[in-house]
């Protein structure tokens, strides 16, 4: 496949397997195999999708539901790539923070969307924060291992040609801690959506998380699905936007280090 | 060979570690001295702290005993008049060539004009046309070393430490790139300390090889060496001259080696 | 002593702890939105033996851990098959990368319709969430038993199962234990969520349930216990790798 070279090639072959199954799922749905009141053959699906994306109503959810979820992750790096590269440089900030960080990591994110609806109430504040939270450990993590894992050589080497602390930070400690940032916001980009969704599910009054829920009470299962379709492009489309600037600003790196793409 | 112009002095530098609680001795008694525009070489069995006394005169780290000075002025950390070569070439991979042999210029604060032409004198003495902008990941190990030696030279620090410049690349590429090092190092006389496990290498391009002695590394005994360096490389391996000087600082080095393997259970 | 300074260590949770209860004494905040620590704490003991929490963690435990098992062998199998055969490789490839990173919570609403509101909903959410990770570390240990492995394997007289159970398997075991690491709390956080979306009881049911009637000082205790949770389910997956592969170097 990568003999193709071209990007449009890798696309073309992403996406002959898959109009194979969707093809298979609508003879089937045709052939009345499958109970298309449950599971909407792909037409139907496509076709509601069509609808949803005509209206300006799906866009104001699913533009809110993107916006809490890289509003939550920008908070999220904000304060998650400065900390961790403080607790990577400064031994007494490591101290105080790594056991807040270790305390708190085994907590299931969506667990504070709860708590979070009794102080904030129901809407962004909650969703927003909830994201920024369930992303920060992550971003500290990876900054942090970044940070660690910086050649000792290359640190001695700035020295020696007449580099001072401060400037290590920007010549050496944040260029080979790239790898880990970028790594950090990509787990964080996927915690991003699903806590966005998850608190719009369990309480809101816009987004997608809620639009789900309201097609699935009223019955309209091919809006669901076609609201599911459109999330999960979405949330592709957002990946792989990430893997493509993590691609370009990690063009220096050896392959065997692995790009974060695949 | 005592040096009448001093430009490094180690004396009585002991270094010592301490690992679970036990401490060993990795130097004792060191004492060397180095002229101004002396090109001298340290030879040892691996283990004996070879390195560690180069990392000592880089500054990277202390010693537990005993004073260095270079240039005059007693070393407290890293600096500029102190270039340093390491094995693994040391570059920093995010640059490309071209910023990787200017990353100091920029340092010292050179104006930009100054910093192109000197990157691009030694982008051409090195050879490393056409590769400006290339990272180093595109590069082979010998130009890897290539760019390692341009980004020392380029911002001219007086001292030069080679920590075993040439040990990861092959042997064809390691003779072709000592005899830049030589190159360099006639066009411009800097003194030198390198560090290497490779006889044949410390003798065809030092004055003087120093050979350290297994754990705790003294300097147990030194060569000065004479070679005629205005002839070829093979008139060069293949005189008697050579051969002698090679020959004695080799057998210098195995009586250490086999001490060390005898008395390694002490 | 060693034990006395490790403990030291931990001086910036007792911080917290102190800067929390204080807050929540000197009334800067009112206990319905942070009750004090030690009020969350001494409700404990009373809601652990009346079996508010052993009750519901049993539920999200059994709900949590049939779904990885279900995850696990799905996932390993389908990342055997795409490190073997080619086919199956083109197939899934785009499928996987479309599905891992989306937020599998939006499926929810398709498995209540599926398959209702109690056990199986949520059990089906856990599976599809951590069927991925299993997938591409199967795939990616299955790819690193090297074909001179495989052939030496099948002279000494390997039957083709062998090859998978005997060869492909262990030699894939350090990748699928990282598999593990990960879908562990993804498992957990699942479960919780599921619950606390569609209900039908758990850690999660009960979490919405308490926060609904502002019963603060559950919540909180909730919250310590998914932490808790969490934290012991991380330990006892590490102290597996840490038996299962012996052999592994680093």
């Amino acid at each position: 496949m990568s003999r193709l070279g071209s990007l449009a090639g890798r696309i073309g072959s992403g996406l002959a397997p898959i109009a194979l199954l969707l093809a298979a799922w609508q003879a089937l749905s045709w052939a009345g195999a499958i109970d298309s009141t449950t599971l909407p053959a792909p037409a139907a699906t496509l076709a509601a999708l069509a609808r949803l994306l005509e209206g300006r109503g799906f866009f104001v959810d699913l533009g809110i539901t993107v916006l809490r979820g890289l509003g939550g992750l920008a908070l999220g790096a904000a304060v998650g790539i400065p900390l961790g590269l403080l607790m990577a440089v400064d031994r007494r900030a490591e101290g105080f923070f790594n056991p807040l960080v270790k305390a708190t990591y085994s907590l299931p994110k969506t667990a504070l969307v709860p708590l979070f609806i009794l102080w904030f109430g129901i809407g962004s504040v909650t969703n927003v924060l909830a994201v920024a939270l369930s992303t920060v450990l992550p971003i500290i993590i990876y900054t942090y291992h970044g940070v660690q894992s910086a050649p000792k050589i290359l640190i001695w080497s700035a020295r020696a040609m007449g580099t001072t602390e401060r400037r290590l930070l920007w010549d050496v400690l944040l260029p080979a801690a790239q790898h880990g940032i970028l790594t950090g916001l990509r787990i964080g980009l996927g915690f991003a959506f699903l806590i966005a969704i998850a608190a719009e599910m369990i309480a809101a009054q816009l987004g997608i998380g809620k639009l789900l829920f309201m097609y699935g009470e009223t019955g309209a299962y091919d809006f669901m699905f076609a609201a599911v379709t459109a999330i999960v492009l979405a949330a592709y489309a957002a990946d792989r936007a990430l893997v493509a600037v993590s691609d370009h600003l990690l063009r220096w790196q050896e392959p065997a280090h692995g790009r974060t793409g695949s | 060979m005592p040096a009448t112009d001093p430009n490094i002095v180690i004396s009585d530098v002991s270094k010592r570690f301490e690992r679970r609680g036990q401490t060993f001795t990795a130097l004792e008694h060191v004492d060397m001295q180095v002229a101004q525009g002396e090109f001298v070489s340290i030879v040892g069995p691996s283990g004996c702290g070879k390195s560690t006394l180069l990392y000592m005169l880089g500054g990277f780290v202390a010693p537990s005993g005993g004073q260095l000075s270079a240039g005059g002025k007693p070393v407290t950390g890293p600096g500029i008049d102190r270039g340093v070569v390491f094995q693994e070439y040391a570059l920093f991979p995010w640059l490309s060539v071209a910023d990787n042999i200017g990353y100091a210029l920029v340092r010292k604060g050179l104006p930009r004009a100054e910093q192109a032409a000197i990157v691009a004198r030694y982008v051409d003495l090195m050879g490393l046309r056409g590769f400006e902008t290339a990272y180093p990941r595109e590069l082979s190990g010998g130009m890897k070393q290539r760019v390692a030696l341009a980004r020392t030279f380029a911002y001219d620090p007086g001292i030069l430490l080679l920590d075993e410049p040439f040990g990861a690349l092959d042997a064809q590429t390691r003779e072709i790139m000592q005899d830049e090092l030589l190159r360099l190092w006639r066009s411009n006389r800097k003194t030198v300390v390198m560090v290497t496990h490779d006889v044949d290498e410390a003798v065809y391009l030092s004055n003087r090889v120093c050979v350290m002695s297994h754990r705790p590394g003294r300097i147990v005994e030194e060569f000065p060496i004479d070679l005629d360096h205005s002839a070829s490389r093979e008139d060069v391996v293949v005189s008697a001259t050579y051969r002698d000087q090679r020959n004695a600082v080799w057998l210098a080095v195995r009586r250490q080696v086999t001490r060390a393997s005898g008395g390694a259970a002490a | 002593m060693r034990v006395l300074l490790s403990l030291a260590k931990l001086y910036p949770l007792l911080l917290v702890a102190i800067a929390w209860e204080l807050a929540a004494r000197a009334g800067l905040v009112r206990p319905i939105f942070l009750p004090p620590v030690s009020t969350v704490i001494a409700a404990l003991p009373a809601l652990f033996w009346s079996g508010d929490i052993l009750a519901p963690l049993g539920t999200s435990l059994y709900r949590a851990a049939l779904g990885l098992a279900v995850a696990m062998i799905v996932g390993i199998g389908l990342g055997f098959l795409m490190a073997r055969v080619r086919w199956i490789k083109w197939l899934l490839d785009p499928l996987v990368s479309l599905a891992f990173p989306s937020p599998k919570v939006a499926f929810l609403p398709i498995f209540v319709l599926w398959f209702g509101i109690d056990h199986l909903s949520k059990i089906a959410l856990v599976a599809i969430t951590c069927v991925f990770p299993f997938i591409i570390a199967a795939e990616a240990g299955a790819r690193t038993v090297s074909r001179t492995q495989l052939w030496a394997a099948e002279t000494m007289g390997t039957s083709r199962s062998g090859l998978v159970f005997r060869i492909i398997l262990p030699g894939s075991l350090p990748s699928l234990m990282s598999g593990v690491r990960i879908a562990v709390p993804f498992a957990l956080v699942s479960a919780f969520t599921a619950e606390m979306i569609a209900g039908g009881g758990g850690l999660g049911g009960d979490l919405i349930y308490a926060q609904r009637f502002f019963e603060t000082t559950t919540v909180f205790a909730l919250l310590l216990v998914m932490l808790v949770t969490g934290y012991l389910a991380d330990a006892l997956v590490l102290g597996l790798r840490r038996r299962v592969l012996r052999w592994h170097e680093g």
